[in-house]
Order: structure tokens, then sequence, then C-alpha cells
């Protein structure tokens, strides 16, 4: 099963469905989607990296948790990511190490202001060959 | 199955949807409802019409689209004893509004210096993606900006005193708590205020090229053929994060209160518990930061305009939330609405909505009393907008609320396909508007028939009565994130 994801049209904003051969990878290529809608990720290279740990209700919850920690590292702590690495993940936990730079207007392209991660129609599902994720963004 | 009450009215019955505690109304014409009817905006309307304590109707103003949770032209009251205070009901962009300032020139007059003057606004106002401001404000000087709002610009050298009286609630929210803005969201904006921003936002000088009510328009300070500037923007990155850490916060009160919703972007907590009022007075912080943010973008208009036109006098005419929730003293007619009537004091929730009051509100100042809000409605990028005025009518059914702008009718990436940045500059220049763009991805993204007709929008407004037209601006010039 081959991991990817695809943009989804949304009358305001914008969507993800992110898939991989199971949940995890599901999860990373979501956040994989998320930074390439707010800048060209070929320009970031992976210089440092961030321990996250997040405890969520359930998957959704934490797959919004997820997104929204990846958006506060380029917005509030000026850090952009381009590998993720998910260590750990059950509906009430994720951990992972994600890789980046500091953020550099001279050479990192920004493409579009990601305002929030919503829980409009989202979806996480998985079986034993498959996991999917769907999440609407506000831009 | 929606019932059109008349021309302009479709009632949503509340036997439409299991759960609905009061009727949906939607604001359209026959041509627009079926174009509302092609997304989720009707199920939206109803969503929000199962919430707990909801009065008179849940309302969806002619711009309405899908929005998340609520739609996106959405107008709903809560009763403050019973009723629940909803995070999506207000969005992330919060106190996402316009501000709209009357020049002392004429179009003949700013025409032959038109390049310069935009080139300079696109040079003293940040805008576009990514963070910084001109100015980067310590964490303690934060916290003044979020309780004063425009009052603390003022302070500061950004305009003056009489400007606050033409900003709705006068550019501060009662009772903002900057103790309950996470450090995160105050990480996100220290460094954004007097940023423009990107997305929808922009900056446009506009020319008064047709005015409807005279006597109303010279209140306002407008006259054909003045030159006029309105800027679109809000709390930047510090409201979006106040909206997703209070969205998280409302998910586990959800538990704690019984409180079972449709779809969870309509995360509520009863206005009364702790959760309730830490989120009102963490939005009324996000409020004032974009009040702020406003204002200096009106001080460094100013300067550019003295700059190169030799005068900076610009007045404002008015400025208004379009994402907030507010509370407010409304009658409820038992008539209109078949429910309980007489005075109460219910939570508004303006999601993509104006409030527009009319004469004689006590929550205008003096020189307002006479004619009423300014209810300004901008359009898309390119086309025009208008100035309307608060009415009765409005007070009588939709709380005091009119549309909000012309309302997206295609996505993005529809926009994106069907249009190359190159064509669509030629398209503007054609119309004798110049632009100028952070990138060009945020322009075709905001070409102006990815939105609907503006003034369609307004006529149903119009005709409906929920505000009266009073003038409208056609661009000359635009300034894009």
């Amino acid at each position: 099963m081959k991991r990817g994801y695809v943009i989804l049209d949304h009358p305001a904003d914008m969507g993800i469905e992110a898939y991989g051969k199971n949940l995890k990878e599901a999860f990373e290529e979501a956040a994989i989607a998320l930074n390439s809608i707010i800048l060209d990720l070929t320009t970031v290279e992976p210089i440092q990296h961030r321990k996250i740990e997040i405890k969520a209700s359930d998957y959704e919850h934490l797959l919004v948790k997820w997104l929204s920690e990846i958006l506060y590292l380029y917005d509030g702590d000026n850090f952009v990511c381009c590998e993720f690495d998910i260590e750990d993940l059950n509906p009430n936990f994720l951990k992972a190490e994600v890789k980046g730079e500091i953020f550099n207007n001279q050479k990192h392209q920004t493409k579009l202001d990601v305002k929030a991660v919503t829980y409009h129609q989202i979806l996480v599902c998985e079986n034993s060959e498959r996991g999917l994720v769907r999440v609407f963004l506000d831009i | 199955m929606i019932q059109k009450i008349d021309d302009y009215r479709f009632l949503i019955p509340k036997s439409y949807k299991t759960g609905m505690r009061i009727d949906g109304l939607i604001y359209a014409d026959e041509e627009m409802i079926k174009h509302i009817e092609k997304d989720q905006t009707k199920e939206q309307v109803a969503n929000v019409a199962t919430l707990p304590g909801m009065i008179g109707r849940s309302l969806a103003m002619p711009d309405a689209h899908q929005g998340y949770g609520f739609c996106i032209g959405g107008v709903a009251a809560a009763d403050i004893e019973e009723g629940v205070v909803s995070a999506g009901g207000v969005g992330f962009d919060i106190n996402c509004g316009v501000r709209l300032l009357s020049s002392p020139f004429m179009e003949n007059e700013v025409r032959p210096k038109l390049e310069q003057l935009l080139n300079q606004l696109f040079r003293d106002i940040p805008c576009g993606t990514g963070r910084s401001g001109l100015l980067e404000v310590t964490k303690a000087e934060l916290d003044n900006v979020l309780i004063d709002g425009a009052s603390w610009a003022v302070r500061n050298g950004y305009g003056n005193e009489e400007d606050l009286k033409h900003i709705e609630e006068y550019g501060k929210i009662p009772g903002a708590d900057p103790s309950l803005v996470s450090s995160r969201a105050k990480e996100r904006g220290h460094d954004q205020l007097g940023t423009l921003g990107s997305g929808n936002h922009f900056l446009e000088i506009q020319v008064v090229s047709e005015v409807y009510d005279e006597e109303t328009a010279k209140n306002f300070g407008m006259r054909k053929n003045q030159i006029v500037v309105l800027i679109h923007s809000g709390s930047r990155g510090l409201g979006h994060q106040v909206c997703t850490d209070y969205l998280d916060i409302m998910q586990e009160g959800m538990k704690k209160y019984g409180i079972k919703v449709v779809d969870r972007q309509l995360a509520c907590v009863p206005i009364k518990s702790k959760e309730g009022k830490d989120y009102l007075a963490a939005m009324a912080a996000a409020a004032n930061f974009a009040f702020a943010n406003r204002q200096m973008i009106t001080h460094w208009t100013r300067e550019a305009f003295q700059r190169i036109m030799g005068n900076g006098d610009l007045k404002i005419v008015y400025d208004v939330c379009h994402n907030i929730a507010k509370f407010e003293e409304h009658d409820i007619d038992p008539e209109i609405f078949g429910t309980d009537g007489g005075k109460k004091k219910v939570l508004v929730h303006r999601k993509g909505a104006t409030r527009a009051f009319p004469k004689g509100h006590k929550a205008l100042p003096e020189e307002l009393q006479k004619f009423g809000q300014p209810v300004l409605i901008p359009g898309s990028m390119g086309t025009c907008s208008y100035v309307l005025v608060g009415t009765e009518q409005a007070m009588k059914e939709t709380f005091g609320s009119s549309c909000h702008g012309a309302g997206r009718a295609m996505s993005r990436a529809q926009a994106k396909r069907e249009t190359s940045a190159e064509k669509l500059l030629q398209q503007m220049k054609s119309q004798n508007i110049l632009v100028r763009a952070q990138t060009k991805s945020g322009l075709t993204e905001e070409k102006p028939d990815a939105y609907k007709n503006v003034s369609e929008v307004v006529e149903v407004v119009h005709n409906a009565g929920i505000a009266k037209k009073v003038a409208k601006m056609t661009p000359i010039a635009v300034m894009k994130g």
C-alpha cells in the first residue's frame, strides 16, 4: 500500500486526505500535506529536531491536536518541519520526532497562511492493510 | 423541506431535523437559494438550531456558504441563563472585520498619484503570509493591547480619540482577560500586530461610485466621487490560537455538562459556566487585538496619504466585526418567532455577519444616533463594496444583524484551476484597477468570480429590509497578502 495525500476542495477552505499502510503513516502524511500547503517543502532541510508528545481523548481529537502542534511550531515557534517520524500512536497518545529548521524568509518560500485545524467532517479509519485520515483546515 | 415565506425569506422548520429547538431562516432570492442548497449550509443552519438555549431563529444571510460547524453568514442568539457559547460559532479569525476611511480627496485628485500611493501603502503596511509586523510588543505590553484594543493604539500615537467613537464597541470589548489567553496564542500574535495578513484580507482604495441615500451618506461623511479606503483584517495568529485552544477546552466541557452536539466543530459550553466565561474573556482579548490591528493599519494609511497626497486627514466612517459573540438586549417579537416575547439579554453569535443597529440605538455614538449604524459590506477583490445602514427591521428579526460580504461560491482549488495570476492581473488592468499582491497564488484564490455577486447579496438584504443601501464603492487600487 502506497502512502501519500490528496488536497480536497471545500467551498470556503481546504481539506487533506492522507493515507498509508497504517494510521501512523497516514498521520505523518497529513503533517506533510499541511506543511506543503503552508510552504514549499523542498526549501526546508532537516537540520534540527523536536520531540512531540500529545494526549487526547480519541483518534480524531489526536489528529486535530497533532496538526495544530505542527502549525504552532511554524506560526508560534518559528520552526518549519519537513520530516515526521511518529514513534508511538494509540487513540489517546502520540509521540513523534520531527525534523526541520528555523524559519528563514530568505530561504523558505511561503504559500498560504493556515489559520487552524477543524473537526469538520473529520475521519480517522484503519483496517489491517490501510490507514486513512481526513481533516479540513481553515485558511 | 425548505418553505418559501416571501421573495427573500426561506424557512427551515423545526420539523426539518430531529433535535432542532427553533426554526432556521435563510435570507436569499430564488436563484441564491438554489446555490445555497448545493452545499451543507442548510444542514449547518439546522444543526445550530439544535444547540441548547438558542432562541428566535437560526439565521443565514444571503452571502451564506458552508463553513465549519456554523455556516459562514450565520447568526444565532443564545439565552444567557440557559444558552451556550460556541467557539466555533465565532470562528477562528476572531473579530475579523472591516473598517472604512473617508478621505478629503476626490477621484481626479488621487488618480495621477495612485501608483505612488499604492506603492507607499504596500511598503508601509506589512502583509502576506508569514509573521512579522513592523513592531514587536513585549509580553507585558501585549496584555495592555488585549485589554484596551484600539484605545491602546491611540494612546501609543496611532490615531486619535475621535476615532474610537466610530468603532463597534468603541474599539474595546469589555471583560477581556489576557491571563485567559494562552502563551501560545500570545507567541503567535506578539509580532503580528499591525499586519494585514493573507487569504481574503485586503486594503483597497475605492471611489464612491453611487450614492443611494444622500442624507445618510452625508452623515457618514461620504459623497460621490470621493476617495475612501477599505481595510479588511482580523486578529491574526493570536485569534486563531484562542479559538483552537477553547475548542479543545469545550470538547472536554461538553462531557462535564452533558451536552451532545451533532457536529464536533459546534463544541459549546453553558454561557454561565467557568469555561464559557473564560472563553468570552479570551475572545474579547482577541477581538481587542484585532481592533488595535486595524487602528495601526489606519495610522499607516494616513501617513502614506500625508506623504504622497500632502494630507493624511482620513476619518473613520465605521469599523465592524464580522466574527464575534456579543451580549446584547433584544426585544423578542412573539409574532415573528412564534415563541414567548419580551426584552431578553442574549449572546448573539455572528459568524460572517455584521451588526446592523438602527437609528436611536444607545450603543451608537451621538452623531450616528440620528441615522443608524454604518454597515460595511466588502465585495470580492476588484468588484464593488457597499455601505448600508442598520434598520428597525433587523432589530426585529435578525438580532440587529446583516450580511458581511459576497460569500465564496468557488473553492480555492477551483479558482486556481480556472485562472492564472497573469490573466487576472490583465483583467484588473483592463478595469483600470491597480494591484499589488505578495503572492500570485493568493491572488487567484481570491479572484472576483470565486465569490457570489456582492450586488445581488446586498439587494436581498436591502429588499428584506434588514439594512438599507447608502452608497456603493468601486475599487481603483488593491493591496493583498
